[in-house]
């Protein structure tokens, strides 16, 4: 019973974590007008 | 501009290069940092932005209309422009799979026409980083 749980949570996780994980990472602008 | 940059929800760390009209924008690790309002806020200190890129990682979805998009938290995506790099990432719409992508997400009009900052910003992918 135990084992088929760690199989589901582990499961659950492979599918969720990486999405968790998504993120705007870095922004770079290139402006005008500025002094 | 840094300053009002920097108040900017999801903001760690802004750096200004006056040379080259360069903003580099780091947001925090596990924040919510949305461009639109950056692009806002750049507006607001009275700087035109020419062009905006990013890095972002996520996952590519079908939006209700079909159309794919970059996926990056529950209440945060972008439309993503076609091309032939969409073309190499299309396969992973709606799968797990996560991929880190270099695109550009905002570029001034050519010419004087006034840019429209209200419109919903589109994803032009430059180069595609990593598939996982």
């Amino acid at each position: 019973m135990n084992t088929r749980k760690l199989a589901l949570l582990f499961l659950l996780g492979c599918v969720f974590v990486p999405v968790l994980q998504a993120q705007i990472k870095h922004i770079e602008m290139r402006v005008e007008g500025m002094t | 501009m840094k300053q009002h940059l920097g108040r900017q929800s999801g903001v760690q760390k802004v750096d200004v290069s006056l040379i080259d009209g360069k903003v580099d924008v780091t947001p925090k690790e596990d924040g919510q940092i949305d461009p639109a309002q950056l692009l806002k806020a750049v507006y607001d200190s009275g700087v035109t932005v020419a062009e905006m890129d990013v890095t972002v990682r996520g996952k590519i979805v079908r939006d209700s209309s079909g159309n794919l998009a970059l996926q990056v938290s529950q209440n945060q995506s972008f439309a993503i422009a076609p091309n032939d790099l969409l073309k190499s990432v299309a396969s992973l719409a709606d799968l797990p799979a996560v991929v880190t992508v270099r695109g550009e997400l905002y570029r001034k009009p050519a010419g004087k026409q006034k840019a429209a900052a209200s419109a919903p910003l589109k994803l032009l992918i430059l180069e595609v980083q990593k598939k996982e």
